[in-house]
């Protein structure tokens, strides 16, 4: 579904990616993983069109989409959500993931209907499913830290994505909250067929869930392989040696 | 769909501020009946550019120049061709629509300060023309006698027109505010990255915000000629347009109806003071620099993407 | 509509002085505007507002002191620190708490002020315009391959040099020069280094406004000094100052240089549109480079 080749971006002399590769099938659960500062946010930002790289390719579904707008790769069927909180401060829960849906019907020119009539059920839907329905008129900035991440994951569901980019999902949140989220994305996966990679720092969380994972050190890539090769892989263990909890 | 948005207790309040406007010009005198009507069109376009300022977040440091160019459009329509009133009255906030769009689409790819200083110099522009193409647009003098229309043309009937013109595009305005357009565009106030993330074309939405708040500041523009019967640069001029975003300052400008409030507050305060004091602008200069200098942190602030419950919970939704 | 009709080498050429010449009052503000814009971060629109009061103050003083060169250089030399003194009041008084404020709250401040200040001068002085005549040794004109050339404003064209050189000894060799460009573009790396920010801010808006205040007062004997001359002024220094680069001294001389010039070249090219040409030109710099064309400090 996904193949990333080649990629490079610089920025004013520092090289944040370095000749990244990945690949990502339908129905798989793929993690990057790397220390801090190893380019995962910003190889997700080249991904989803955030940002456009300086060589390499990003192929989805055989459509190449390097260097291509965001909203545009986002019609294809891309959604991403943000490692820090990046959601509509001033809406309520449930505004926030009906912007999001609203888009992706393509109603966003509707001059004249009241807003709060449209596509209620399916945003409250997706609520449900990710466990926020009982927040929905709340306002965001009152939520706890955990809750707004989630509510970062309804948003990107709101545009019926194929493949789900999730970038730390789990930065911040308590244990039963990781545990949470888990069994959230397992469930995305499993009843909606959604395909998802992600980054994250847990290693327990990354182990439990993904079927291949990426490493990723200085921009590169270091290693591709099922969980096992990966934890086995000498490069990746020299590259986690001396590595402080992640934060 | 106006039931949707709208409770019965509201819909009552409405009609009775309404009513008491329609009544206003029996009971008062003619120079009230004119002032008001100055409030109501003054009110039009500060809401017309709180729509775009307010909720769309975007520095729209000249939206004055719509405002003229509309009552110019009209001008010129009305005095040199033989154009039906009718039409000239819908075309002329048309024309102002399309020079939102075409200024928009030069200055909309900027950001922030630099989107404001780049309309402020095309605006500029625009003023500079009109200041000294005198064949066409009467210079600096402007252009006066302007043949309205005899149904029109009363001070009292130039009222109720600006009334029912007013009302009808407050209720647009606010639908539009609170239709899926118009919670895209606030979501692209908030942050725009993340719209684009979710799909939104963030530059057409803009565009569209700038041909609205265009079209409306035209029609106050047209409705400025009906009640005066002239036209001059001065409308187009920067200082007007920083006035207005001080009504919507003054008023609110996440509240719907805060611009309303802030362009009567202001035209009010320069009408009642001018007549004790030729130096009324000292007086709401003062007052401005109070207000501004003793106004918390933030409260009224252009908090692009902070968390405010508060404010939030104001956003002019009902 | 005389289009064009007017070119020849020798005009051209006398345009271009003239141009020179009125860039030489248009970098005096502008460069002011830009000071403060670039190291206080205050979007001025009160600057104007100064500018005007240099300008009154200028004819009152030069009347006051007998008409004259010694009058006209009294006033030169006094209008300018008046209004210093008058900005010093108002930072101390005013700006000085609200630094931390956001930019568009500034210029909603300062466009406050301006209301108060057209009207204060209207209380001192009328609402009628007023006229100085300049110094007699610089009147009249000379002639240029047969077309007359104010002597004011080459006396104009001597000044503008000398006051760019001292803005540029100003900022770029002496210590509070530095500073202030230091805290331009990190002022709290300033502050933490021992520095009184504090005073550094209130030097250099004294300054820039010192600046406006002698741009009123050089052309107080070019033009009549009217109610209307901050509106005028303001928007021109401000569209000089977006195009140059917002806090760059040399970008305001730059941008002063493309309008003062765009301006008088638009006189011979088409005389009824000749303000229009200034407009355009900034249109057409910001289409190409939107943050300006020097670097700015922002």
């Amino acid at each position: 579904m996904l193949r990333v080749e080649a990629l490079r971006k610089s920025f004013e002399g520092f090289v944040a990616v370095n000749g990244a590769r990945l690949a990502v099938d339908e129905g798989e659960v793929v993690a990057v993983i790397g220390p801090n500062g190893a380019g995962k946010t910003t190889l997700f930002h080249l991904i989803t069109g955030q940002l456009p790289p300086d060589s390499g390719s990003i192929r989805f579904r055989e459509t190449e989409i390097a260097g291509v707008a965001p909203h545009k790769i986002c019609r294809m069927g891309v959604a991403r959500s943000y490692q820090v909180v990046n959601i509509f401060s001033r809406l309520s829960v449930f505004d926030n993931v009906q912007v999001a849906v609203l888009a992706r019907r393509g109603k966003t020119f509707n001059l004249l209907r009241p807003a709060r009539t449209m596509a209620v059920s399916e945003t409250r839907q997706i609520l449900k499913s990710v466990g926020l329905g009982d927040k929905a008129d709340r306002v965001c900035g009152l939520l706890s830290h955990g809750d707004q991440k989630v509510l970062e994951i309804a948003i990107a569901l709101g545009s019926r994505p194929e493949l789900l980019i999730l970038d730390e999902p789990t930065a911040g949140m308590s244990p039963e909250e990781t545990a949470q989220t888990l069994r959230l994305m397992k469930r995305l996966v499993a009843e909606f067929g959604l395909t998802i990679l992600f980054c994250e720092h847990d290693m327990g969380m990354v182990f439990s869930i993904a079927n291949r994972i990426m490493v990723m050190q200085q921009g590169q890539t270091i290693a591709e392989d099922a969980p096992e090769a990966v934890r086995s892989n000498p490069r990746v263990q020299e590259a986690y040696l001396g590595e402080t909890a992640p934060c | 769909m106006i039931r949707a948005l709208f409770s019965g207790k509201l819909l009552l309040v409405a009609a009775v501020v309404l009513a008491v406007l329609a009544a206003a010009p029996l009971m008062l005198s003619r120079f009230y009946v004119y002032l008001m009507a100055l409030i109501l069109v003054t009110g039009l376009l500060a809401t017309s550019l709180n729509l775009v300022l307010g909720f769309g977040g975007m520095y729209q440091f000249h939206h004055a120049v719509f405002y003229g160019f509309g009552a110019y459009a009209l001008t010129l329509m009305l005095t040199k061709t033989g154009m039906p009133a009718a039409a000239a009255y819908l075309l002329a906030p048309c024309c102002s629509a399309v020079l939102g769009l075409v200024i928009g689409l030069i200055t909309v790819r900027l950001t922030k300060l630099y989107f404001g200083m780049l309309q402020i110099s095309l605006g500029s522009l625009v003023w500079a023309l009109a200041y000294r193409w005198y064949s066409f647009t009467g210079g600096d003098d402007g252009i006066h006698g302007i043949p309205i229309p005899d149904l029109l043309y009363a001070s009292t009937s130039a009222y109720y027109f600006s009334l029912i013109v007013v009302a009808a595009s407050l209720l647009l305005m606010y639908l539009i505010v609170n239709s899926p357009f118009g919670r895209i565009f606030q979501g692209i106030r908030d942050n725009p990255e993340r719209c684009r993330a979710v799909g939104v074309d963030v530059v057409r939405h803009q565009l569209a915000g700038q041909a609205i708040a265009g079209f409306f500041a035209g029609v106050a523009g047209t409705l400025f000629v009906t009640v005066e019967g002239s036209v001059f640069p001065e409308l187009m001029f920067w200082t007007l347009s920083l006035e207005l975003i001080i009504m919507c300052l003054l008023g609110g400008w996440f509240v719907f109806l805060g611009p309303m409030l802030g362009a009567a507050i202001i035209v009010t305060l320069r009408t009642f003071v001018g007549i004790y004091t030729e130096y009324w602008t000292l007086v709401l200069g003062v007052v401005l620099m109070l207000l501004i200098f003793f106004l918390p942190e933030g409260v009224l602030g252009f908090a692009l993407g902070k968390a405010r419950p508060a404010a939030a919970e104001a956003v002019g939704e009902k | 509509m005389e289009f064009a009709s007017n070119i020849t080498a020798a005009a051209l050429f006398q345009q271009v002085l003239v141009g020179l010449s009125r860039t030489t009052i248009l970098f005096i503000v502008s460069s002011g505007l830009s000071l403060v814009l670039g190291v206080l971060r205050i979007p001025n629109v009160a600057h104007g507002s100064l500018y005007m009061i240099g300008a009154f103050l200028t004819y009152s003083i030069a009347t006051a002191a007998g008409s004259g060169a010694f009058g006209f250089a009294v006033a030169l030399l006094l209008a300018p620190l008046g209004v210093a003194l008058l900005s010093f009041a108002a930072e101390r008084g005013l700006f000085c708490h609200l630094y931390e404020r956001e930019h568009l709250m500034l210029l909603l401040f300062t466009f406050s002020m301006t209301l108060v200040f057209n009207d204060l001068v209207k209380l001192v002085w009328g609402s009628d315009y007023r006229s100085l005549t300049a110094p007699g040794f610089l009147q009249g004109s000379f002639s240029i391959s047969g077309l007359p050339f104010p002597r004011y404003n080459l006396f104009l064209l001597v000044v503008g040099p000398l006051v760019a050189f001292g803005l540029w000894y100003l900022t770029n060799r002496t210590k509070i020069g530095k500073i202030a460009r230091a805290a331009a573009v990190d002022r709290e790396m300033v502050g933490a280094v021992g520095i009184n920010v504090s005073w550094v801010f209130a030097a250099t808006f004294v300054i820039g406004c010192y600046l406006a205040g002698l741009g009123g007062a050089l052309v107080a004997p070019t033009q009549n000094i009217t109610q209307g001359m901050d509106h005028t002024i303001i928007i021109e220094a401000f569209l000089i100052v977006i195009i140059g680069g917002l806090g760059n001294i040399w970008g305001a001389l730059l941008g002063a240089l493309i309008f003062g010039l765009t301006d008088s070249l638009g006189i011979l090219i088409w005389p009824q549109f000749a303000i229009v040409f200034p407009y355009v030109a900034v249109v057409i710099v910001l289409l190409f480079r939107p943050k300006g064309l020097l670097k700015s400090t922002w």
